[in-house]
């Protein structure tokens, strides 16, 4: 008898603490880290987020730029910190799938040592070609691809961005062979392949639309499983015959894995009816990002650890490796 | 032509507009947009100032503030903060030896010999003059000719801007006043300094030494701190109370007549280099001031004094770096391509705003494209008011006692790096590099074509890479005929290349730069 009460005693304190790490949360102010230098499209959005936040939690939310190390300095900053809600990360598609297998030493575990939230912002990539690329279509590209092995070359952003995966994923889908031709950043390939110079390069929706829209280059099929609003006459990869293509560019806010369920569970809350509010939802979208499905940490979790499993196979198969 | 003007009274039209606003509960008729310029140079100018704080991260503070206003006050004003902060950053150059702007370390070179003379008012004028000439003209220039020029930029290939880098490292050894064997070694030791970090290609790291903190490379704004800032206050230092300064001959604040025969043409060469490159978008900016400094030394009548404060050695490379920042607006405005972070941010606000930028911009919205080119033109104008009465003032900096200007120095150069990327390890490389610089004032090496050969080789080697890759290995890539810029590129700078190292030159060259012992 006397187990049981203190038993349930323990139990109830258990429970009183964490609602009561969830009241008091935050009880100062909190700290978004930006893994990445300002003025990217993921400190962007953060600054947007942290704007809202601060009102929904009465105490500020201050964007802090950690960059380095392709983002994974930051991220290690949070798994490796308090467990009190009080510093959140800004993960993203590159930290949690991408570098675990492109840089060998990673300092944490993308799934044992995070909690994840919230996805935030999830953008498609299309497929683009040069003005003056016969190929017409997805079919036209693949067969040119075939018929010139190794002479046609796509760019990217960077080396082991989803630019360069998802030409490798096409590389793989198809049996063909292209050259990959890595950029800083996405603008000057797309400036080479305005020139020609460049023949494609699958990028983020939100760099290519302006020009798509103005014609300098032309659209041949988004990346992702579902059509996008922006784009609704293109089709989609899997559509045009590469069954199961799906591929996106994507960040949310993650926290340290040992952090309060009570406060997970809060901050998930907000960030989601931040995100819902007209407004943001408004700017969420000229970013390029269309509503994610994936919307509870639970979910986001689970999204998180089937991409890492897709990026592991696709990055081994690219090569890339930092060391 | 007649479009042209139709097109600007459009712009002047909507930057002058009067709004009624509403602040605080009260709602008043002001000309918004204007102050919306006046308020981005301030903080420009301000930024500027501040050494290692720049445009990048002070845009991205503001951008969550700029989403309530009207697109076209936003991006005045985030165009405003750009342009203005080329305008600040000579000033800390010409006064305390200490670039805040990859593009003033050129001015450093003369623009603080001179005030080491007592010249110090007349040449932040200068450089005010001189950007304020060199943006005029080069507003005048995006009006009218941005679609075309587009064109150009887009000529610009990895070849292209290969051949055009060597140029520029070749050009770079004549920066230099000393001993030419010592100019290529401080080339040589840049271009190794700007390969650490990632490698584009592979993705590997290069003489990061496991340190995580490097795995980016190193900060331009760290290097060129410790070997022009800290170096200097160590040099100093080492002279005794002996106060070198430059306050008890103070003369004019102005440029004088002859300052005034002397610098003209320089700001004319200036501009018309600076524009030209500006519409680069990989790095031409850059390449400006560098190039307006060298070939002023190459064409001017007094390029012995070059090196020793020379009013040519400021006027040339402000205007050419002021035009390039103007001129860089181009291939955004044209082609939705940013040429450099502070167009990418522009691109980042225009997108929030809903607008994709892109030559529909143009037609689309004619009140936003020629709204912003006009603003530039009076955003020039009250950066030139602004700034020459403030000289006056700068001045006044200079009497402060080494005791108390120095630590302060110091601490706003620690803050300016550190705020760069939240790493203290950044400090400390910086003091590393302070006695860097040291030791090499020391041998009589000098740190202009270091910083050069470290901006330009990491470059040079991306689009080096680029090129073979592209043409799968094939180098003759860089002079085939149907590559007739690059090979014109690498021709010249072959010519550039014999004329340095020509024997009876070279004696000529030797007679002209005695080397300092």
């Amino acid at each position: 008898m006397r187990t049981l009460l203190r038993l349930l005693i323990l139990v109830w304190l258990a429970a009183a603490a964490e609602f009561a790490a969830a009241q008091a949360w935050p009880s100062k102010p909190v700290r978004l880290i930006v893994p990445y230098g300002p003025g990217g499209p993921v400190d962007i959005s953060a600054r947007l987020l942290a704007a809202k936040l601060q009102d929904a939690l009465g105490q500020p939310v201050l964007p802090d730029n950690r960059p380095g190390a392709g983002g994974n300095i930051g991220v290690d900053l949070v798994a490796k910190g308090a467990a009190d809600g009080s510093t959140l990360v800004m993960s993203a598609i590159a930290t949690l799938a991408i570098n675990p297998t492109l840089y060998p030493g990673l300092p944490y575990d993308p799934l044992k040592d995070l909690r994840h939230v919230t996805l935030l912002v999830q953008v498609p990539n299309v497929l683009i070609v040069a003005n003056d690329l016969p190929a017409k279509n997805v079919k036209e590209l693949i067969a040119l691809a075939r018929q010139r092995p190794g002479k046609l070359d796509f760019g990217s952003g960077s080396t082991g961005s989803t630019g360069h995966l998802a030409g490798e994923m096409f590389k793989m889908m198809t049996g063909t062979y292209m050259v990959h031709i890595p950029y800083r950043g996405s603008a000057p390939a797309l400036a080479d392949m305005m020139a020609g110079r460049v023949h494609l390069m699958f990028d983020n929706l939100a760099s290519a639309l302006p020009s798509i829209k103005s014609d300098k280059v032309r659209a041949l099929a988004t990346t992702t499983r579902a059509r996008s609003s922006f784009l609704p006459d293109l089709p989609t990869l899997d559509e045009a015959g590469l069954k199961g293509f799906d591929m996106t560019t994507w960040w949310g806010v993650s926290v340290a894995a040992k952090t309060p369920q009570a406060v997970v569970d809060r901050l998930s809350a907000e960030i989601l009816k931040a995100m819902d509010a007209p407004d943001m939802k408004e700017r969420l979208r000229n970013m390029g990002s269309e509503a994610p499905a994936v919307r509870t940490p639970d979910q986001f979790a689970a999204f998180v650890a089937a991409e890492l499993k897709t990026y592991t196979a696709l990055v081994k198969r690219s090569g890339a490796k930092v060391d | 032509m007649e479009g042209i003007f139709g097109n600007l009274a459009i712009g002047f039209t909507e930057v002058f507009k009067l709004q009624a606003i509403t602040i605080a509960g009260v709602s008043m008729t002001l000309p918004f947009n204007i102050l919306m310029c006046l308020i981005g140079v301030i903080l420009g100018t301000l930024i500027g100032v501040l050494p290692g704080i720049g445009p990048v991260a002070t845009i991205a503070m503001l951008l969550p503030v700029t989403f309530n206003l009207a697109p076209i006050a936003a991006l005045i004003m985030l165009a405003g903060i750009y342009y203005g902060a080329q305008y600040g950053g000579s000033t800390t150059a010409i006064l305390v030896n200490l670039p805040g702007e990859s593009s003033s370390v050129v001015t450093c070179l003369d623009g603080y010999q001179m005030a080491r003379r007592g010249r110090a008012g007349p040449a932040l004028a200068t450089a005010a003059i001189g950007s304020f000439f060199a943006g005029c003209v080069a507003t005048l220039v995006v009006a009218m000719f941005a679609p075309p020029l587009a064109e150009v930029a887009l000529k610009f290939g990895p070849a292209e801007y290969f051949s055009l880098m060597v140029l520029g490292l070749v050009a770079a050894v004549v920066l230099a006043s000393g001993s030419l064997i010592k100019a290529i070694a401080m080339v040589i030791l840049g271009l190794l300094l700007g390969l650490v970090g990632t490698d584009v290609n592979s993705g590997v790291l290069r003489f990061a030494f496991g340190i995580s903190e490097m795995a980016d490379g190193i900060g331009f704004v760290t290097v060129a701190m410790g070997m022009f800032g800290i170096c200097e206050i160590i040099a100093n230092l080492e002279q005794k109370e002996h106060r070198e300064v430059f306050t008890s001959k103070v003369g004019s604040l102005m440029p004088g007549k002859e300052d005034w025969k002397r610098m003209w043409k320089p700001i004319l060469r200036g501009t018309a280099l600076g524009s030209a490159l500006g519409i680069l978008p990989g790095g031409g900016a850059l390449l400006a001031s560098f190039g307006a400094y060298t070939l002023e030394k190459k064409v001017s009548a007094y390029s012995h004094e070059f090196g020793k404060g020379a009013i040519e050695g400021v006027a040339a490379p402000e205007a050419a770096n002021n035009a390039g920042a103007q001129t860089s607006f181009i291939p955004l405005l044209t082609l939705g391509i940013p040429s450099n972070a502070v167009m990418a941010l522009m691109i980042g606000a225009m997108m929030i705003q809903g607008i994709a930028p892109g030559p529909q911009v143009m037609t689309e919205r004619p009140q936003l494209f020629w709204g912003m080119i006009a603003s530039m033109w009076v955003g020039n104008l009250m950066l030139v008011i602004l700034n020459l009465p403030l000289i006056g003032m700068w001045i006044k900096l200079l009497t402060v006692p080494y005791r108390y200007l120095y630590p302060s120095i110091l601490l706003f150069m620690a803050i300016g790096v550190f705020s760069i990327s939240n790493q203290p390890f950044d400090c400390f490389l910086m003091a590393c590099f302070g006695l860097l610089g040291y030791v090499c004032v020391k041998l009589g090496c000098e740190p202009a074509p270091l910083i050069l050969g470290f901006i330009l080789g990491p470059l040079m080697e991306e689009n080096l890479r680029r090129a073979m890759l592209l043409s799968r290995g094939d180098p003759w890539v860089f002079i085939s005929p149907s590559k007739p810029i690059s090979m014109g590129f690498l021709l010249a700078a072959l010519a550039l290349l014999v004329i340095i190292a020509l024997p009876a030159l070279r004696k000529k060259r030797q007679e002209v730069f005695v080397e300092e012992t």
